[in-house]
């Protein structure tokens, strides 16, 4: 799974995601696309739960590429423990992801595969998606 | 490798300029453009979202020339930049640049790549890394490319298409002349880097095993007593390693 090597401090505020994405917005690397619809957190374990999804549909053909990486770290309390006495251990990264920003490009596949491939990967995610492509690629 | 077609956009003047201009213009349900270049004024002006629609399904929409019609008067133009929804990806602005049809320009010309089958490299599994999805190449403006064929026949795993491949129609140049730079490659695909790895770390195993070997000869020679018990040990780290 996705993690930052080192971190300058072990624990983050919550935060908030407000606007929509300024950058990432269209396609750099590949062909096709996932964009992100709604804000929200996508966890590292969801990250490669849907890398997994589209390299095993693709079957190792063609290429992706994730443009999202996980460097928020989220703590948790353990369970049956009272309110207070500090902030709870980091459990897991996430990433930030707002509305606009592409999150996994793939190349090398028709376009049907690409579809169905991403729409297995969308459906590990906890944020809407959008199926994107190049313009003009399917003349 | 078709030519330019010009294709028609009825457009209307726009008075109000600006940031307050265009979201006016926006919530009357339009998308604000400009027209610009030839050394003429500037004119902002607003077209129809479903017809630039229409003309942005058809292929190649930065490569032809476009005929706008602005309250009964034509410019020839080309469409130079849009702006996008970062969300839902409609076209926020079009920026149209006046040109003729001997106006030299750069312009980026997508690229195809045909004779994939035909490929042997793609055939045993490689995979096409496109390094180029576009070219930048200066022509006149009425004999732009509507898209460079990239073709793919005999291609191996490891090899590249340059630009000294492509056929580019006369009076077409690509603006990067210094070099011949690449577009195309065909990698191997990862069970054969896989494939090869294993097969590396075989033979890495075998040397080490063999080293192992006669270094436990050698000790047998001098210590007879303790040559046993290493002999023993010496296989089992090389099946771990």
């Amino acid at each position: 799974m996705l993690s930052p090597k080192r971190t300058k401090y072990r624990k983050q505020h919550k935060g908030r995601i407000h606007g929509m994405a300024r950058s990432a917005t269209s396609l750099h690397f590949g062909s096709y696309g996932l964009k992100a619809a709604s804000p929200g957190r996508v966890t590292a374990r969801q990250i490669e739960a849907a890398r997994q999804a589209l390299t095993r549909h693709m079957k190792r053909a063609g290429r992706v590429w994730i443009r999202i990486f996980p460097d928020v770290p989220v703590s948790a309390k353990p369970a049956e423990v009272r309110m207070g006495s500090g902030k709870g251990s980091p459990e897991y990264w996430a990433c930030r992801v707002k509305p606009g920003r592409i999150m996994f490009e793939i190349d090398g596949v028709p376009p049907d595969l690409a579809r169905r491939a991403l729409e297995l990967a969308a459906s590990k995610l906890s944020v809407d998606t959008r199926f994107i492509t190049r313009v003009g690629l399917e003349d | 490798m078709a030519e330019t077609n010009t294709n028609t956009i009825v457009a209307e003047p726009r008075e109000l300029s600006g940031k307050g201009g265009a979201r006016t213009t926006r919530r009357a349900g339009r998308v604000p453009a400009v027209i610009y270049g030839n050394k003429q004024d500037p004119v902002l002006i607003s077209v129809d979202p479903r017809a630039l629609h229409r003309e942005l399904c058809k292929p190649a929409f930065f490569t032809r020339m476009f005929d706008l019609k602005v309250k009964g008067e034509t410019h020839r133009v080309l469409a130079r930049e849009m702006q996008l929804d970062p969300v839902t990806d409609t076209p926020i602005h079009v920026d149209f640049l006046r040109v003729s049809a001997e106006t030299q320009i750069h312009v980026a010309v997508p690229v195809r790549f045909e004779n994939e089958e035909l490929s042997p490299g793609l055939k045993r599994g490689g995979v096409l890394n496109i390094v180029r999805h576009e070219i930048e190449v200066i022509c006149a403006a009425g004999k732009i490319p509507s898209v460079l064929v990239i073709d793919l026949t005999g291609l191996e795993i490891g090899d590249s298409a340059h630009i000294n491949m492509v056929d580019l129609p006369e009076g077409v140049q690509p603006a990067i002349a210094d070099r011949d730079f690449t577009i195309a490659s065909v990698a191997a695909p990862t069970v054969v880097r896989e494939e090869a790895a294993e097969e590396q770390a075989a033979l890495a195993a075998a040397e080490l095993e063999e080293e192992e070997a006669e270094a436990v000869e050698g000790e047998v020679e001098g210590e007879e007593a303790e040559a046993p018990a290493e002999a023993e040990e010496a296989p089992e780290e090389t099946t771990k390693s």
